[in-house]
């Protein structure tokens, strides 16, 4: 539909992958670009003006987080890291860099093209403030501070849960990284991740269906949370 | 004529007694001031050679024993007086040292001669019978002074010899207990702080000769961190026990020095007397020694580490290309397959085909991702990356990234909701769930249920992944935690048999461990404990 129109600029260096990733872009109605090197990239970039753009961390000229940055400087497209580096020291930095999300080599197609098209309508939607947040049978008034089971029953949520959830709502399904959620919940002075994962636990109590498998608050390894809204966006199952 | 000669005869040899006990004064003066030092830290501290106080006793000694004995001499006679004499001269040196006890008994005779041998209120002597018994009472009084002083030096020297074997003995039992250099160097640096009571510092010489000091732990209340490096460096060139600000002793091992002890004595002294300095060369040489024992001991350690890494790396490559090789030829063929257009694969056979590539390729960077784990345990630093975790965090990552594998088999998470947070490197303890969960896919029918709980003791948590299959293969459980190994031998069952051998590694990095048994009502059950770090200052529940 209107994906027809999205253009999305890959950089990778792997003949076979690229061959791949043009496939199941193509079939799926995008424009593809492919630049196999991180100079040609940015130089696409700045040509094509892309939808969205895919990087592999190793490239044959430079390291994929280099050029995250350089695009970040001066563009706010959405980009998705596709690598084989699944160290959580990488991934943090990527994220840390700009990066939106991160797919590990070796990676599904329809997961990625889930993850590729979920930030793709973000984007364009824009990341406007959710007044209501609807996750599973729970529906939550962020400004009111109130939330509701379907059933109408009360879910009750103490003042830094709900700065907890704002704050992962406010970043859309991105993934907000520990350092910056305590940062955006606590302030600039605590450094204890201790809280956080206490508080993380006892939401998912509230909100999620099976708090042992949570749909909605989503732990990524080392990295932080993600907020996902609609369930369907949870990996390939 | 007798009288003019018997006078002059006896200040002679007054005179020449009296230097004669000046010569043994000042030779015992010396000797005695080194010898009579005491290394008991409790015993009083010794006397320096010039004491003076204890001359003056002397002095008063003779002052009073003359006090009492001259209202006595008219009925007492001079032989008793002589007596009396020679008893304050025995009293007297039961407590002083040589020196004065030597003064003492020559004051003795002056003041006999002085105030009781006739002419009185004259060192001159009327009668030469008398110069008899002045000479006899002189050495008499020497003699019994030198004896009492041997005596009391003999003892003291025991004593010293005593104490010194006792602190020594404490010191080798501590440095026998010790594993490392670091705990040894504190055992010294404590012992030697408490014989000496100033402040001991150890420097650590590097692989090139630079000294650095050693941190010991918990520091010792007085350390101090002053001294002369450069002085400590000449003391490790030179490899000899120098005195500067403070006493530097090399630590002598087989090729080089390693190291200098700066012992900084309490009250500061420039010179310490032979036996302490002796004392802290036997305390330099234990150290030495007990250090050169934890670096042998640390290379034995090395060698064996390194011979079971060199052994274990073999049989991993030889197994690796095994196991690569068996999925590659099945993505090999598949690939073929497809690409050939006169074959006209139906769809149906296509997504077969692209499935069963999907899944052998995700079989084998499985494998890759048990293996570098692996590696990275046992090859690796050994350091954690650890941070605070929820259990339940942690099981539901290791739930999701099997999810598609567990699609036919019912798991049951039974987490109760006030469970510790854990200190761990959260990536290990996924990946033990996450092979545990892979393992009853494996082994277990379709439909089985497999059962995830937790139980929080005092010190630890225990973990069980728990299911209704058929349990564990017959024979010893822990054999399935070697590498390699697996469930049923000589099955299609892709994998090394690394999974569980990674659980245990990646358990025993916490300091926890993995055990295997069979369920009381039939199936396997595997139980982890992880050690549960004391919860400091943890997050009080939000209360409202």
């Amino acid at each position: 539909m209107t994906e027809a129109m999205h253009l999305i600029l890959i950089f990778e260096d792997d003949q076979a992958i690229q061959n791949v990733l043009r496939m199941l872009f193509e079939a799926n109605g995008f424009r593809v670009v492919i630049a196999e090197t991180a100079a040609r990239g940015e130089q696409d970039a700045r040509l094509h003006r892309p939808d969205i753009v895919v990087v592999d961390l190793g490239l044959p000229d430079g390291d994929g987080l280099n050029v995250i940055t350089a695009i970040r400087a001066w563009s706010p497209v959405p980009i998705i890291v596709l690598s084989a580096r699944t160290a959580e020291a990488q991934r943090l930095a990527a994220f840390e860099n700009g990066a939106d999300d991160y797919v590990m080599k070796p990676f599904s197609a329809p997961e990625l093209l889930a993850r590729v098209r979920a930030i793709v309508r973000r984007h364009v939607r824009g990341e406007l403030p959710m007044a209501v947040l609807e996750l599973g049978d729970v529906s939550i008034d962020l400004g009111r501070r109130v939330a509701r089971r379907r059933d109408g029953s009360d879910v009750r949520l103490t003042p830094l849960e709900h700065r907890i959830l704002e704050t992962l709502a406010r970043h859309g399904d991105r993934i907000v990284t520990h350092a910056s959620l305590i940062k955006e919940v606590w302030g600039p002075h605590r450094n204890d991740s201790r809280a956080l994962r206490v508080y993380i636990g006892s939401l998912r109590r509230k909100l999620e269906v099976d708090p042992s498998r949570p749909r909605h608050i989503l732990t990524e390894l080392g990295v932080g949370y993600r907020l996902v809204i609609e369930a369907e966006a949870v990996g390939g199952n | 004529m007798s009288m003019h000669t018997s006078a002059a005869a006896p200040s002679f040899s007054t005179a020449r007694s009296l230097r004669q006990a000046t010569d043994v004064l000042f030779t015992a003066l010396d000797r005695v001031g080194r010898m009579i030092r005491r290394f008991a830290t409790d015993a009083p501290q010794p006397h320096p050679p010039w004491y003076w106080p204890d001359y003056l006793r002397a002095l008063a000694i003779t002052g009073i024993t003359t006090a009492i004995a001259f209202p006595l001499s008219p009925y007492f006679g001079l032989v008793n007086i002589v007596m009396l004499y020679l008893l304050a001269t025995t009293v007297g040196a039961l407590r002083l040292g040589r020196g004065p006890s030597v003064l003492l008994a020559t004051a003795n005779m002056l003041a006999f001669d002085f105030f009781f041998v006739p002419p009185l209120f004259s060192f001159d002597v009327e009668d030469t019978k008398y110069l008899f018994t002045l000479g006899v009472m002189l050495v008499v009084a020497l003699v019994i002074a030198n004896l009492m002083v041997s005596i009391r030096r003999h003892r003291e020297t025991a004593d010293a010899r005593e104490q010194r074997t006792a602190v020594l003995y404490a010191m080798s039992r501590e440095l026998a207990v010790a594993t490392d250099a670091q705990a040894m160097t504190a055992a010294a640096v404590r012992h030697i702080c408490a014989v000496f009571h100033g402040t001991t510092v150890v420097l650590m010489a590097d692989a090139r000769g630079r000294l650095s000091p050693m941190s010991t732990q918990p520091a010792p209340p007085s350390a101090d961190p002053t001294f002369d490096l450069e002085f400590a460096q000449d003391v490790v060139t030179r490899g000899e026990r120098s005195i500067k600000d403070a006493i530097y002793l090399p630590l002598r091992g087989v090729r080089r020095v390693k190291g200098v002890i700066v012992v900084r004595p309490q009250p500061p002294t420039r010179v310490l007397p032979a036996e302490q300095l002796n004392l802290l060369d036997a305390f330099a040489a234990q150290l030495a020694l007990s250090l050169q024992r934890a670096r042998l001991a640390e290379a034995a350690e090395a060698a064996r580490i390194s011979a079971e890494r060199a052994l274990l790396r073999n049989t991993l490559l030889a197994s690796i290309s095994h196991d690569l090789r068996t999925p590659l030829s099945a993505i090999a063929g598949a690939g073929s397959l497809i690409a050939q257009p006169e074959y006209a694969l139906n769809v149906d056979r296509r997504t077969t085909l692209g499935n069963l590539i999907e899944r052998k390729a995700r079989d084998m960077s499985q494998l890759l991702t048990n293996v570098l784990e692996l590696m990275q345990m046992e090859f690796g630093s050994g350091t954690l990356r650890t941070d605070w975790h929820a259990i339940d965090d942690l099981v539901g990552l290791a739930l999701r990234t099997n999810e598609a594998r567990l699609a036919q088999w019912r798991t049951v998470v039974n987490l109760p909701a006030d469970l510790p947070l854990i200190l761990v490197e959260a990536t290990l303890i996924v990946q033990i769930f996450s092979n545990l969960l892979e393992n009853a896919a494996k082994y277990t029918p379709p439909g089985t249920t497999i059962t995830i709980s937790a139980t929080a003791r005092e010190k630890s948590v225990l973990l069980t992944v728990a299911d209704d299959g058929p349990g564990l293969p017959p024979g010893d459980s822990e054999r399935l935690f070697e590498k390699f190994q697996r469930g049923r031998s000589e099955s299609n069952i892709v994998g090394v048999g690394l999974g569980l051998a990674i659980c245990r590694a990646a358990a025993r990095l916490h300091g926890g461990d993995i055990r295997a048994m069979d369920n009381a009502c039939g199936g396997a059950r595997f139980e982890i404990t992880l050690p549960l770090e004391p919860q400091v200052d943890a997050p009080a529940p939000e209360l409202r």
